[in-house]
């Protein structure tokens, strides 16, 4: 299990960034990323594996208004 | 996502993303590459062809210019053979044989190993600022401001840089970013028009939005392709996109309404368009040669400014998916001089209020007012504009239709709940239920629920970034101090938030976007000569803030009962809104207020949730409060108005009673 912004999200082995963005339906374009405090650059999303038990936060910079 | 992928630079492995310029790959990877015409916010040009690297792709070896070479594959580069030394020396001794004088190609030269040039004719320039023919100019202006102002003429040695014809062109609007970017000096500024004190300060940090513009935002916001339309979809998407009076927060068919769709179906101009000529962002978009359906000038094309994020969102509200009365409509409010978002959600109201029954064609004089009744819809506008029929009672506003048709009491406490205004001004276009931060945002705005003052949803909601009351309340303190400052000062809110510096994510403070924060200082500073920083700034539209709030005093408003929000701002009115995301609220009842949902009827599920959120609406209200050193009942106190040194008897003696 993994935490993303607070909430439990089921881990699995290689689990990148982008597959844990897709599993919360977060497809807002500008999301800085980082996992257990270390950002993680978009370049690197397909790649970086999260280990289990991270600790991810996907800030969306605040938009609209 | 990006593609990543690895390649050998010097023999140097190196991870680079694929499609991305090699020049920037070997750059990164910590070796020079001389370039006279290469600007890092600038498409590449390839034309002084110093940057010349060999890459070996399937054992084949070629030259290429590094600065607009697109790595596709696990290339081997070397960027110093002998064969590229002497193809730089070279050219390096030719540019120094035609510009000798000018200290950037010296420095090449240098780093060329060259020092004199064998290479002086009738062409060459001793000038220290000669234009040296790199076209960062040229370039600038048609990716900064998608002009096309500059442009080379001749061919050759006769090579040179003009407007058009060799006139001044009208179409340029002195933003002076060919000055910006021009490496030698050779296009000067010569006149500041409005004599800032530091206009230099006011270009450089300008230009940094410029080329965030020209290198960012296609692949963030899309501003220049579709403005904020673009947040439609991103609203449908996260549940935030207003339906049917706000009841719920995406729909099937939004996508009609889709930025894609609008792009594609309806912004015929086909091109960026600024609402003043000179702004890079260029955010306005228009519809051309648009054949109105109804109204006064029925069957006449016409020209429509928009639609923008709050208009069609605005549709989706009333839900009337189709883009065609979107437009419509757009244009009809901006021709009678209607609010789009005003008009939109109180026509949302009335036709939830006729399909409750509260209301029937009795009222709405024969009108079948229904969700997504768009021509019933544009009928009505045409009403409120003559003044005509049922589109007098909706013309007057929410607050209104609410006392007239709640007054017998049977239904005022539905009305109440349901009829989103709060001061008597219409909720703009986005559902807050599920953010305790942005109902606040809407709630505690001084002018009533427009998104002028604090966005907070994300943060809130999405990012969990705020989660005390405490945190939420330092939000509402600084969003919108902030906000309201540069609207003080005159300056778009657009620039802010809508481009990000791409080092943003790493920034201290990254959600306050402190780059752009520290632009918008800089601009004061260049006008003034007054250093800014977050406090100096956040008091001096604090003095404003909270004379506003006394003004509001005055005109009776401005406490906290009219600071409360309508509960459809907050959470599930009917059974129906309640239902359609169960799960989320008995997960919330089970998780957050402690109560098993298990064998509760919808409504004693509803009823505990709406406590709970009106509950903590009020813990918000009095942190908020207390964080703008407000009463618990919402006024101004005196000594806060006295440490911002605006104490003046005048205003005292508004509040002195509320103390």
């Amino acid at each position: 299990m993994i935490r993303v912004n607070d909430t439990n999200v089921e881990w699995r082995s290689g689990m990148t960034v982008t597959l844990a963005l897709e599993a919360m339906g977060y497809d807002f374009p500008l999301i800085s990323v980082f996992v257990n405090e270390q950002f993680v650059p978009e370049i690197d999303h397909d790649s970086f594996e999260i280990p289990d038990g991270a600790d991810v936060k996907a800030i969306h910079i605040h938009h609209g208004g | 996502m990006a593609d990543r992928m690895e390649i050998t630079v010097n023999g140097k492995t190196v991870g680079v993303q694929k499609d991305s310029y090699l020049l920037a790959a070997v750059t990164d990877a910590g070796f020079e590459v001389p370039t006279l015409c290469h600007h890092k916010d600038l498409t590449p040009g390839g034309s002084c062809r110093l940057c010349l690297c060999e890459v070996e792709d399937g054992g084949r070896k070629k030259l290429v210019t590094a600065c607009n070479y697109p790595v596709r594959g696990p290339v081997t580069v070397r960027t110093d053979t002998a064969e590229i030394a002497q193809h730089r020396k070279i050219l390096a001794e030719m540019y120094l044989g035609r510009w000798p004088g000018v200290p950037v190609v010296q420095m090449i030269a240098r780093e060329c190993g060259v020092t004199t040039s064998r290479f002086a004719s009738e062409i060459t320039d001793d000038a220290p600022n000669a234009c040296i023919l790199c076209g960062h100019c040229v370039r600038a202006c048609d990716e900064f401001m998608i002009e096309r102002v500059l442009e080379f003429a001749g061919r050759g040695i006769k090579r040179h840089l003009t407007m058009p014809f060799g006139e001044v062109d009208h179409h340029c609007v002195t933003c002076s970013s060919c000055a910006y970017v021009c490496p030698t000096g050779a296009i000067e500024i010569v006149d500041d028009k409005n004599r800032p004190l530091d206009a230099k300060a006011i270009r450089d940090h300008g230009m940094k939005v410029n080329a965030e513009m020209a290198t960012l935002d296609s692949k963030q916001c899309r501003m220049r392709e579709v403005g904020t339309a673009n947040i439609v979809d991103v609203m449908d998407a996260y549940d935030l996109l207003p339906v049917h009076n706000y009841k719920f927060g995406k729909h099937p068919e939004a996508k009609k309404l889709y930025s894609t769709t609008l792009k594609a179906e309806y912004f015929t101009q086909g091109a960026a368009d600024a609402c003043w000529r000179g702004c890079s962002m260029a955010c306005a978009k228009a519809v051309d040669g648009f054949t109105l359906k109804t109204g006064p000038y029925k069957g006449q094309q016409v020209l429509v400014d928009g639609p923008e994020y709050e208009t069609a969102a605005g549709a989706a509200n009333m839900g009337c998916f189709d883009g065609d009365f979107c437009v419509e409509f757009n244009f009809y409010c901006d021709t009678y001089g209607i609010d789009t978002i005003s008009a939109a959600t109180a026509i949302a109201f009335a036709m939830e209020v006729f399909e409750a029954g509260v209301i029937t064609t009795k009222e709405t004089g024969g009108i079948e007012l229904r969700f997504g009744a768009a021509d019933e819809a544009l009928t009505l506008l045409h009403q409120m504009a003559d003044g005509e029929g049922f589109g007098v009672d909706v013309g007057q506003g929410i607050r209104w239709m609410k006392e007239k048709w709640g007054k017998d009491g049977e239904h005022a406490a539905f009305l109440q709940d349901i009829g989103m205004e709060v001061k008597g001004l219409e909720f703009s276009e986005y559902v807050t239920k599920e953010s305790l931060a942005q109902q606040g945002g809407y709630g505690f705005a001084i002018k009533g629920p427009q998104h002028d003052e604090a966005w907070l949803i994300f943060m809130d909601m999405v990012n969990k970034q705020i989660p005390t009351f405490e945190d939420k309340a330092e939000a509402l303190h600084y969003f919108p101090l902030f906000r309201t400052w540069f609207g003080l000062m005159g300056l778009c809110k657009i620039v802010w938030n809508d481009v990000v510096p791409a080092d943003n994510a790493v920034q201290e403070e990254a959600h306050k976007i402190p780059g752009h924060v520290r632009n918008y200082w800089k601009f004061f500073e260049g006008l003034t000569g007054i250093e800014l920083d977050e406090q100096k700034m956040l008091d001096q539209s604090a003095r404003v803030y909270n004379l506003q709030r006394i003004l509001c005093r005055m005109l009776g408003f401005g406490t906290r009962k009219d600071d409360m929000v309508p509960y459809r701002a907050a959470g599930p009115v009917t059974r129906e809104e309640y239902e359609s995301r169960a799960d989320r609220y008995d997960g919330q009842l089970a998780d957050v207020v402690g109560v098993d949902p298990a064998g509760k009827s919808t409504e004693e599920k509803m009823k505990i949730l709406r406590d709970f959120r009106e509950g903590q609406y009020e813990k918000l209200a009095d942190a908020v409060y207390r964080r703008r050193g407000w009463t618990e009942d919402g006024v101004p106190k005196v000594e806060t108005l006295a440490a911002l040194g605006i104490d003046l008897p005048e205003l005292v003696e508004v509040i002195k009673a509320d103390q």
